[in-house]
């Protein structure tokens, strides 16, 4: 890909054409608030906190505001990631956010770095912490499982599983609880049973130690549709490792043997 | 790639200095405990095994990952996780069948040995030479020798 020059709060930086502005923001170790954003997934522009001036020489003075995950790279760019009106669109988004989720620690602290530290709208009486910043939703559909969305439109969105019915596609991963930004999805694990989105999993024990080690549905399908050999979700990975030094183990005392011989 | 980590466990005295070495390079406080290598029991007398990731040719844990976080580094031969895109659903540590992607449970991270980017610390702090961090072409050589 081609290398273009583009110049960000005054300054010079190479970047490649094509590639979205708030990677190379990011890697110029510049720091601008974004909750939707994951490099495991495709940029999506559901939270609008990245959002930059950007300007050319040849606008004639013209700028735009634009969430920089979702822009891509061009020759002669010209960004301001902190210029009065951008800063007073993150305050009004934070202090949107807060109405909506007085009580979510990520939002709190993100609206205090801009000053919001109560919301000037009224208060979400039945708040919770989901702020749809669809990062389960999105890695669920990347990693091919699909198994939750976001329902309904408006006041009324949420992120949930069919017909708020255990989801018959998701294998019990926690990826979706693991990439929440604000802790919101819940599951339970005891033992060798795990419960998200109301589905519940039976997992595969060790067969040396019996520690849990990954949902049956999810080792089926990793074997299945990623050439895994099934019998290699038997053993958890401390006895993996134990079996790894025994076998290395037995050829070493046999060189040793050799040796003395 | 042109190099490769050699573990010798009739070298190895069992001190885990290699341990020690791995976790100051790769976390903060260094408790052993999140080393990416691991000083085993051989199962016989004396006997000590160090164990870290073999970097497959075919490996289960690039295979196992669906948000395609691991990736050979094609100049250090070694499969890098990156993190950014590491999405913890724990595939590669249940998948790797010699348990050498773990999850550091102090950080919330699924780790694994990066050969410390070409000049991998466990080698250069190792006392009796148990691990080294040797050309392919002079390991191939002493196996063709021995």
């Amino acid at each position: 890909m081609a290398t273009v020059n583009i110049t960000i709060n005054g300054r010079v930086v190479r970047a490649e054409k094509g590639e979205m502005l708030l990677d190379v923001i990011r890697r110029e170790g510049i720091e601008i608030p974004a909750t939707c954003a994951h490099k495991a997934v495709e940029a999506f522009g559901a939270c609008r906190l990245c959002t930059v001036e950007i300007t050319k020489d040849d606008w004639k003075g013209w700028k735009n505001y634009v969430t920089s995950c979702l822009y891509p790279v061009e020759a002669g760019l010209i960004v301001f990631t902190h210029s009065q009106p951008v800063i007073d669109l993150r305050k009004t988004l934070l202090d949107l956010q807060l109405a909506r989720h007085p009580n979510t620690p990520l939002i709190q602290e993100m609206a205090a770095q801009y000053g919001v530290n109560k919301t000037s709208y009224e208060e979400l009486p039945d708040a919770d912490d989901c702020i749809l910043c669809a990062l389960c939703t999105r890695v669920c559909d990347t990693m091919g499982f699909a198994a939750i969305s976001t329902v309904g439109r408006g006041h009324g969105k949420k992120v949930a599983p069919p017909l708020d019915q255990p989801p018959p596609a998701c294998v019990g991963c926690l990826a979706c609880a693991q990439v929440c930004p604000t802790n919101f999805i819940k599951f339970t694990q005891a033992g060798a049973h795990r419960e998200i989105w109301g589905k519940a999993f039976d997992m595969i024990t060790c067969t040396r130690c019996g520690k849990a080690v990954i949902t049956k549905e999810f080792a089926e399908n990793l074997s299945a549709n990623r050439n895994i050999p099934r019998e290699y979700f038997d053993v958890c990975d401390d006895c993996h490792r134990k079996e790894l030094a025994g076998t290395m183990g037995r050829i070493a005392n046999w060189n040793r043997e050799e040796v003395t011989r | 790639m042109n190099s490769r980590l050699v573990v010798k466990p009739n070298l190895c005295i069992g001190c885990r200095t290699c341990e020690l070495a791995c976790s100051f390079t790769h976390t903060v406080d260094g408790k052993p405990g999140r080393s990416r290598i691991f000083m085993l029991d051989g199962g016989y007398d004396k006997l000590w095994v160090t164990v870290t990731c073999l970097q497959c040719d075919d490996p289960a844990c690039v295979k196992s990952c669906l948000v395609d976080a691991l990736r050979r580094n094609e100049v250090t031969g070694a499969i890098e996780l990156n993190q950014e895109k590491c999405v913890k659903c724990m595939a590669c540590v249940a998948a790797c069948p010699f348990g050498c992607a773990i999850l550091d449970s102090g950080h919330n991270q699924v780790v694994k040995c990066d050969l410390c980017g070409g000049d991998p610390a466990c080698a250069r702090f190792c006392p009796t030479k148990a691990l080294e961090y040797q050309p392919i072409a002079q390991t191939q050589k002493a196996k063709k020798v021995g």
